[in-house]
């Protein structure tokens, strides 16, 4: 259990490491709006399937004989539309940034199974748009208030480990592979609805007051950070009580 | 092993070598810096040190050092010992791009040795790059351009760097031909902020631009909608859908379009409102189209923020709206063939085709109905745009439609009048044509009453070609329209305009027009129609219609002479003929002309005349009062002579006796008359011997002349001669005048002197007077005691001189002359003289008498008459002598007979050919 909690919080302290280590490089937009849009836009165009899993479906020959039907998300590889609501904004920060760091590395592991450079270059291009996505993660939580603290334990996923077991052949490890991102595309989809949230959030919070939106969310959100809980951003998104289904 | 022996002695030999050289190339010293590269317009210093070795050897020091730049010595003032071996030489203002630097020693005293030399690289740090901008072609990776400020005359590095917050991505370094703009390696990640910037570096410097830091999707410049079709809808003749096929960018960003279309046969292109395509879509149907019309479209996007860039156009596609039924009715005429036969008239009914716009489809066939006064209607149909029939002269309604696929348009009615229809009035006013924007346009006033249509026809004036009309139609309420028809520029068109009333068409008015006018083809041929002294008049025809290209405003007669500068005169159009005045008479003029358009002029061809010297009638003004002033001068000298011809007679005709009737020709040994020659009462009694010549020979000096006077005397026989010569003209020669001493030999002279007595005598000669050969030889009684020639005693001789005469003719005569012309040269001329003192003892009065007449004789003639005389006397008196002497005579022989210093013993005799006359 304490190894599992270690496992847990180990992330988060290593973005709170990466987040103040980060050095002094290209500046991040200052405007809240416009960079939650970007971020919503990039987990739009990301959950597409034709952006990688198709691609991995066709170059692993996966298309044929209804293995397309086998190829279904591992429950609790990624974390489910749910719980990333119910996470505050900055841990869902912080989760969103370990969970695609986790996509990167299985990427890179993806990488050997593809034959074809120009699968390769799609590949490369996709990972180039899930290090952009979390340059604008690192960007948005440097909005955020209270940026600083690191503290608050990340929620993760025992499935979303970066590589499968090693003793699995190979057709099991491309099946593995096709889950894995069926499943990050899920969760990019999912994602893009939190981040919907935020945007309505932010709109709701404009009509009522347009320079005070983001301030008073801002103050919601440091207060969460202070208490370090889960909750508390729920009500600062009502939208997120709908319960749209995970994953 | 053989190999490995080779080698090693390679080895050894390059070795050996290097180092000799190193030896042999070793400088004896060095300048600092070595490689310089110093900034325009600053300063610099360099420093040449010896080497110790070489100071030694060649016992020098740094006071020996001396620089040169590009081979030329630097001035010393420019030198800085700083200690024995180093020398520093100091640039202000560097102003060369590249300067060859030596340092130098002068060895010996006068060997300069170069040392070392370096090359100074001159030039400007960057500036900073600027207007820094990028742009993402879709599908293709990022490229950023800049202005990279001013030339470095250095080699310059352009950097193009960028980063996000998190990550930085590789430089991208500019490529030697495109040093202002660099395509990044990466592709670019949408909604992720980058920022980018450009350092600018050579060897004076690193320069940054400013950063920029935007979103790569603000920087798209899609790649245009493609697969554009058009369809077109039955239902609906005015819309045409449009449907492409988005780039792959919409996955990303939002679109917006601008779609532009435009028919088939225009040139600009019309746009859908912006605001109708402001999102992304896939199709679109425009609506407000023509029937049966191609439209061509085009269509670009951008992102619908209208961040970024438009796109290129897509390829065009075009579509055919569908038919819909004809909008109007055509335009509708006739005419009247000139051809009439008794009670029907053949009308040629002609109509437009439908323009496209109008037609809305393809025009199957047009519908003609005819219709008489009160009687049933026909329908004809026709394909074609004329139709001709054979009509009474009664009035009738035609009408017209047009059918297409849909159907039918609208009639236009026509109303032909009767045969006998008088009420063609109601004309249009104040017609005008002109030509504007290319078209010629034609304006004029509507009649008071409703007009349904006007009818415009044109057609070309030309003299070689009929005039073929072109018509067309306008409504009743247009009163300015052009022509719309192939017109040419240069073309005279005449353009009728008819009004068309309910009952028919009105009067028609015309005009004359130019699309666009230019100078004519050919100018004017001028010719003279008169010339005059001092005027001319000139005419032309007017120029021919084909050949004026706009209306002549005006004509221009250029002339001038030869030498004179040219003048023009301006000539109204209307005029075909002008007068020229002030020209100078007896002169060659060059007179062209040139006619003027609005656009220009042309020049005819060149015509010379050449005025007259006198004007007409001149001549005869002068001539005619000239001779009659002759003849009346002529007159009255008659009618003056013949009054004072008495007196006339007596000074120039004197009367010459005519020997034949002389009383001393009935003289004779019997009957001897006695003449009292003394008595001059006694002569001038008698009419006939007015001037009757008298010769006195006296002998009143018995002495015989002394030889001085003989000497004198030939002297003045001389002058004589050539007196005698000159007045033979007159009185004859010499030889005949001095007949008597011919006859008489020196001798006789002699006896003559010597005797006493005073018998005189002369000898009426054989010759008579004017060819009249007298009949018997006469003499006239002398007083002359000297006796009496042997011819006188030998009557026998002297018959036999006659029959020689009377037989021969002249010959005698000429013998005779002969003879005595040689006796005159030969022999003294005493007896002239003697004469001449003779006549000086005749009357004074009769001397000065005679004097006068020579005068009066001598004085009008002249020379002419001179001439005469000689002519006479050189060729029947004086024979072979020459010219010079005849002219002699003439001048002096004059002279002599008026000379009072003279003897006034000679006298002027008459001669005429084949005699004399005797003194």
């Amino acid at each position: 259990m304490q190894a599992q909690l270690l496992w847990r919080t180990l992330p988060s302290l290593v973005l709170g490491l990466l987040f103040l280590s980060m050095p002094a490089m290209g500046s991040c937009s200052d405007k809240y709006p416009e960079l939650l849009g970007q971020l919503q836009k990039q987990a739009d165009f990301m959950q597409h399937t034709n952006t990688l899993l198709d691609l991995y479906i066709r170059s692993q020959g996966l298309d044929k004989n209804g293995l397309k039907e086998h190829c279904r998300e591992r429950p609790g590889a990624f974390p489910s539309k749910d719980a990333l609501q119910r996470l505050s904004r900055r841990v869902f920060l912080r989760t969103l940034d370990t969970t695609l760091g986790q996509v990167l590395l299985r990427l890179a592991a993806l990488e050997q199974d593809i034959p074809k450079a120009q699968d390769l270059e799609m590949l490369s291009g996709v990972k180039l748009n899930i290090r952009g996505f979390k340059n604008n993660i690192h960007c948005m939580a440097q909005l955020l208030p209270g940026s600083s603290e690191t503290t608050e334990p990340t929620p993760t996923s025992p499935g979303a480990s970066p590589s499968p077991t090693p003793t699995l052949d190979t057709f099991q490890r491309r099946l593995e592979g096709c889950r894995f991102l069926h499943g990050y595309h899920r969760f990019m989809r999912s994602v893009g609805q939190v981040f919907r949230e935020w945007g309505k959030s932010l709109s709701r919070s404009r009509r009522h007051s347009p320079h005070q939106g983001l301030l008073k969310g801002a103050r919601r959100m440091q207060l969460s950070g202070r208490n370090k809980r889960l909750m508390p951003r729920v009500q600062l998104a009502p939208g997120s009580h709908r319960g749209a289904p995970g994953g | 092993m053989l190999t490995l022996k080779i080698w090693i002695v390679q080895a050894l030999f390059i070795f050996f070598t290097t180092e000799s050289v190193g030896e042999l190339l070793d400088p004896c010293g060095y300048i600092k810096p070595e490689s310089p590269i110093v900034q325009l317009g600053s300063n610099f210093t360099a420093v040449c040190v010896l080497k110790e070795k070489c100071m030694d050897y060649f016992h020098v020091n740094a006071n020996y050092i001396f620089w040169k730049t590009n081979h030329v010595t630097i001035p010393k003032e420019q030198y800085t010992i700083i200690n024995k071996t180093a020398s520093s030489v100091t640039f202000t203002d560097i102003s060369l791009l590249n300067i060859q630097l030596t340092c130098n020693i002068r060895t010996f005293g006068q060997i300069d040795q170069n040392v070392y030399g370096i090359r100074i690289i001159s030039g400007l740090p960057p500036e900073k790059p600027t207007n820094l901008s990028c742009i993402v072609n879709e599908g293709k990776k990022m490229m950023c351009q800049w202005d990279p400020g001013r030339e470095t005359y250095l080699e310059t590095n352009f950097t193009l760097k960028s980063e996000w917050a998190t990550e930085k991505f590789a430089d991208c370094k500019t490529k030697r031909d495109t040093p202002t703009s660099c395509t990044v390696d990466y592709s670019p990640v949408y909604f992720v902020n980058i920022e980018v910037w450009v350092e600018a570096e050579n060897a004076l410097g690193k320069v940054t631009s400013d950063h920029i830091n935007f979103d790569p999707v603000d920087k798209v410049k899609p790649s245009p909608p493609h697969n554009l079709s058009v369809s077109n809808s039955e239902e609906l003749s005015s819309i045409l859908k449009l449907t492409w096929i988005n780039s792959s960018i919409q996955g990303f960003i939002g679109l917006k379009y601008n779609i532009q279309y435009r028919t088939r046969d225009a040139s600009t292109w019309s746009q859908i409102p912006p605001e109708d395509t402001a999102s992304t879509r896939y199709s679109f149907t425009v609506q407000d189209l023509k029937p049966f019309t191609e439209y061509v479209f085009r269509i670009r996007c951008m992102k619908e923020d209208g961040k970024g860039f438009w796109s290129d156009w897509s390829e065009e596609a075009s579509g055919i709206t569908y038919e819909d039924r004809p909008s109007k009715a055509p335009s509708f005429w006739y005419k009247i063939e000139p051809s009439h036969t008794h009670g029907y008239r053949s009308v040629q009914l002609i109509w437009k085709t439908l323009p496209p716009f109008e037609a809305n489809g393809k025009i199957l066939d047009y519908e003609v109905t005819l219709t008489r006064w009160k009687s049933r209607l026909q329908n004809y149909t026709v394909n074609d745009t004329k139709w001709t029939v054979n009509i009474t002269n009664d009035r009738y309604i035609a009408t017209l439609t047009a059918r297409n696929l849909v159907g039918k348009s609208n009639a236009a009615v026509l109303t032909i009048p009767a045969y006998d229809f008088q009420g063609f009035t109601r004309p249009v006013t104040d017609l005008k044509a002109f030509p504007k924007d290319n078209m010629l346009w034609v304006e004029w006033t509507a009649p008071n009453e409703s007009v349904n249509k006007y009818i415009l026809e044109w057609c070309v004036l030309s003299d070689k070609a009929p005039c073929i009309q072109d018509w067309q139609q306008e409504d009743g309420t247009v009163h300015r329209t052009y022509l719309r028809g192939n017109l040419a520029e240069s073309k005279c068109y005449l353009i009728t305009v008819t009004p068309v009333y309910a009952d028919g068409p009105g009067s028609t008015e015309s005009i004359k027009a130019y699309l666009k006018q230019a100078p004519p083809s050919k100018g004017p041929t001028v010719r003279t129609k008169k010339v005059g002294k001092n005027e001319a008049v000139l005419e032309w025809d007017q120029l021919p219609v084909d050949v004026q290209n706009g209306f002549i405003r005006n004509y221009t007669i250029f002339y001038r002479t030869i030498i004179g500068n040219e003048t023009a005169v301006n000539v109204d159009s209307s005029h075909t003929e002008y007068t020229l005045s002030s020209l100078t008479s007896d002169t060659l003029y060059m007179v062209r002309m040139a006619a003027y358009t609005d656009e220009g002029g042309k020049d005819g061809p060149e015509f010379t005349f050449t005025t007259p010297k006198f004007a007409q009638g001149e001549i005869e003004a002068i001539v005619v009062p000239v001779c009659l002033a002759f003849l009346l001068t002529t007159l009255l000298g008659v009618l003056f002579c013949f009054n004072k011809r008495d007196l006339i007679k007596k000074h120039i005709w004197p009367n010459v006796p005519d020997p034949s009737k002389s009383h001393i020709a009935q003289w004779s040994p019997h009957t001897p008359p006695r003449h009292n020659f003394n008595s001059k009462d006694q002569m001038y009694s008698d009419g006939n011997f007015t001037d009757v010549s008298v010769v006195e020979i006296e002998a009143a000096n018995d002495k015989k002349p002394f030889p001085e006077d003989l000497k004198s005397l030939d002297l003045f026989k001389k002058e004589k001669i050539s007196t005698e010569g000159h007045s033979s003209g007159i009185g004859g020669s010499s030889c005949m005048s001095s007949s008597r001493p011919s006859i008489s030999s020196s001798d006789e002279n002699e006896s003559a002197q010597n005797t006493s007595g005073t018998v005189q005598y002369s000898t009426v000669v054989h010759s008579g007077y004017r060819h009249q050969v007298p009949s018997v030889q006469v003499f006239s009684r002398s007083e002359s005691t000297q006796p009496l020639l042997d011819s006188e005693e030998r009557p026998e001789d002297l018959q036999l001189v006659d029959n020689i005469d009377s037989s021969v003719g002249n010959l005698p005569r000429q013998q005779y002359f002969k003879q005595n012309c040689s006796q005159h040269e030969t022999s003294p001329d005493i007896s002239h003289f003697e004469r001449s003192k003779q006549v000086s003892s005749v009357n004074e009065e009769d001397f000065v008498r005679l004097k006068q007449q020579i005068s009066d004789i001598s004085q009008p003639y002249g020379s002419g008459q001179m001439k005469m005389f000689q002519e006479i006397s050189v060729a029947d008196a004086f024979g072979p002598r020459t010219e010079g002497q005849v002219e002699r005579f003439e001048t002096v022989g004059m002279e002599a007979a008026i000379d009072e210093g003279m003897p006034k013993s000679y006298l002027p005799q008459t001669v005429r050919r084949g005699g004399y006359m005797p003194q």
